[in-house]
């Protein structure tokens, strides 16, 4: 998006140098020149950001788009489909994915927006800024570390066995600092009029959080929200290491395993059979799909619903 | 309010997702004659018994993990069970041998595919052997289920037949017999007429066990010629191809070709296979000459333990030297009686004569009646 901003943006000021030097007639050659030197390179920037991008959409539709077609593909498992054998659908996959997500989600969001509020309404001192830091540090864990972190807890110290809550607690680990940082910025454009304007007519602190704070602040939130949402389904290393692939339908948390779209790609990813190559593809664009119309509702939302002034 | 439109939007995605799990279904089984020529086998063994059930089928779901040389196998054997027992779920993880046995250690799942017995020699302080037994609270069995044979495929234009030695195959595959009518080819093929042609070596890029196998065969049939350790990279020469069927591919679309590659992919590409003479005669790769090297391989655990040598230097007549076996790693007494019942019932399904016959069609050769008699004892042996 950004760079598609850039680009605009130097092409409008382009247009208006143009415009500029036809009324005052002439310009230096030296000028005209490192003005063209200019926009080639913007513009061939921005063309090289686009390629790999619209290389990974296009190879990604053209290879699996007919998978997505077949009605099968959003209503059966994988179950009893060997690599050689064309059928069933990812429907495992989808729906683990999703629970992961939302499980992830249901924990991940009120601790993180409490933080956020504690940093932004309560936080003073010593803890705050440990708490700050702490975050800032969450944020560069790489998912890698998070996963073998909770597989040491959960595994080898408690000698659990590998499930999908294990997966929603490494990826939790992943989504609650980003949560944190989206909300304090949502939360510290919150005029600090309403504060004042609350506690002026009686209102306690803790009730003008709720009632006058967070709902102003409530679109930027969601959609730092679901932005957290997209990044931590695409995520692939907590899964590889907690959560074995499945091709049946789980739905237990706590028991056998459970399927995911990145554990599905990685199943078959070295498969030369047709029929299983298309389903790597296949499932590759569904989550392609799944993340980018999360990343799109976080952005109407955003669009639609500005902090309000 | 903002807040109530908000929350109609996460229950109506919230019914969504639930209604998407709602539809979703296991059932694939009816769906599956669409891919034509190699899925007969499966679904055939299966019809007789769909209605049936009962006690040969696992109650509980089972998870295993391991060896990615008999991941097709094992997907055809859970296929088939899923279609005589409705219920039962195995799942199978292709992580390669040593996670599958590590896994299998940590209790992490309940058996584990291999392609190697598990060891009985200490490695890092530790010996698997007695590891596994600690997990299980007793001996843990090594059971053969599955042989893989590898092919040395060829594409000469008017050579039907041609017989290849350890040294004579490590030669060519190392580069040092570039020329189809070398002498050294020549004198074991006597009658064939040998074009003068360039040997067109393919090999695979990506890191394999058919690599792996086929170099570690080399290395102990071939030892003054091929004098490195099996690796699953290539250390020899010739031009690199993606994947078996890459190999594959290449070797039946160039005059002079040779690559080493699984018995199924020779077989769907229709290329020549070479016959080896280990010294005992030339043999055929055939499922009775592979399940001759199986049933002649010598067994180094004791009892219902069937971990087996191959003997890759073999000269007995008519049997196949250059294969792998692989095996399910299971806890012969195991602490929950209904898991034990579970692994029971599907590695007897995977032991089945319907089974073992379906997996001809997809490269792997069926265990020889001798072994599979004694695999069927150690599995009714678990408990």
């Amino acid at each position: 998006m950004s760079t598609l901003d850039t680009a605009g943006g130097a092409s409008a000021a382009t247009t208006r140098s143009e415009y500029a030097s036809g009324d005052l007639g002439g310009k230096s050659a030296g000028r005209e020149i490192k003005n063209q030197i200019a926009r080639i390179v913007v513009w061939g920037c921005f063309l090289i950001a686009c390629v790999p991008l619209v290389w990974i959409l296009g190879s990604a539709l053209v290879k699996g788009g007919h998978m997505l077609l077949s009605p099968d593909w959003w209503s059966h498992s994988q179950a009893g489909i060997t690599a050689r054998r064309v059928g069933g659908g990812a429907v495992h996959a989808i729906q683990g994915s999703l629970i992961q997500a939302l499980v992830t989600a249901l924990i991940s969001v009120p601790i993180g927006v409490m933080t956020a509020v504690y940093l932004v309404e309560y936080g003073r001192g010593k803890l705050a800024r440990a708490v700050s830091f702490m975050v800032d540090i969450l944020t560069g864990v790489p998912s890698i570390v998070a996963a073998l972190f909770v597989y040491a807890v959960w595994v080898t110290t408690f000698g659990f066995q590998r499930v999908a809550f294990a997966v929603c607690l490494a990826l939790m680990l992943l989504m609650v600092p980003t949560i944190v940082r989206s909300t304090e910025e949502m939360l510290k454009l919150v005029p600090n009029e309403l504060r004042e304007a609350s506690y002026a007519l009686g209102v306690p602190k803790w009730k003008t959080i709720f009632k006058i704070v967070l709902p102003t602040a409530f679109s930027g939130i969601v959609t730092g929200i679901l932005l957290g949402l997209a990044r931590v389904m695409g995520e692939t290393a907590p899964l590889l290491i907690l959560g074995p692939y499945t091709k049946n339908i789980a739905t237990n948390l706590f028991s056998g395993n459970m399927a995911t779209l990145p554990t599905m790609i990685d199943r078959d990813r070295t498969e030369a059979l047709q029929p299983a190559i298309d389903r790597v593809w296949g499932a590759a664009l569904t989550l392609i799909l799944i993340i980018l119309i999360l990343n799109l509702l976080g952005r109407l939302v955003a669009h639609f619903s500005k902090v309000r002034n | 309010m903002k807040i109530q439109r908000m929350s109609q939007v996460a229950a109506l995605a919230l019914v969504g997702s639930l209604s998407l799990a709602a539809c979703g279904s296991d059932s694939n089984s009816t769906s599956d004659s669409s891919s034509g020529s190699a899925s007969g086998s499966s679904s055939a063994s299966g019809s007789e018994s769909a209605a049936g059930g009962g006690e040969d089928c696992g109650k509980v779901a089972i998870k295993a993990e391991g060896s990615s040389a008999q991941k097709n196998a094992i997907e055809e054997a859970i296929s088939s069970y899923g279609d005589k027992c409705a219920d039962a779920q195995v799942d199978y993880n292709p992580t390669g041998s040593g996670a599958g046995i590590k896994q299998f250690i940590a209790g992490q799942v309940d058996f584990a595919g291999s392609d190697s017995a598990l060891k009985t020699e200490p490695k890092d302080g530790k010996i698997e052997a007695d590891e596994a037994k600690k997990f299980c609270g007793s001996e843990a069995w090594n059971i053969p289920m599955v042989t893989g044979p590898i092919a040395i495929a060829y594409n000469v234009k008017g050579v039907d037949k041609l017989v290849l030695t350890p040294e004579v195959a490590a030669k060519i595959f190392k580069g040092q017999i570039t020329k189809w009518n070398d002498p050294a080819i020549a004198k074991i093929n006597s009658g064939a007429t040998l074009p003068a042609s360039d040997i067109k070596v393919f090999f695979r890029s990506d890191e394999s066990g058919t690599t792996e196998n086929f170099t570690n065969y080399l290395n102990k049939a071939a030892s003054a010629v091929w004098t490195d350790e099996k690796s699953k990279s290539w250390k020899g020469k010739g031009e690199g191809k993606e994947k078996s069927a890459g190999v594959a591919e290449a070797t039946k679309s160039t005059d002079g070709g040779i690559t080493y590659v699984e018995l199924s992919y020779a077989k769907d590409n229709g290329l020549a296979m070479a016959q080896i003479d280990n010294g005992g005669g030339a043999v055929e790769l055939t499922s009775e000459s592979v399940g001759k090297a199986v049933a002649g391989a010598k067994q180094t655990g004791e009892g219902n333990n069937l971990a087996l040598k191959l003997d890759y230097t073999t000269k007995e007549a008519g049997t196949y030297p250059i294969l792998l076996v692989t095996y399910e790693i299971v806890c012969s007494k195991g602490k929950d009686a209904e898991k034990q019942a579970a692994i029971k019932a599907f590695l007897k399904h995977f032991a089945s004569d319907d089974v073992q016959k379906g997996l001809e069609e997809i490269g792997y050769a069926p265990l020889p009646d001798e072994v599979k008699t004694k695999v069927n004892t150690a599995i009714d042996a678990i408990s």
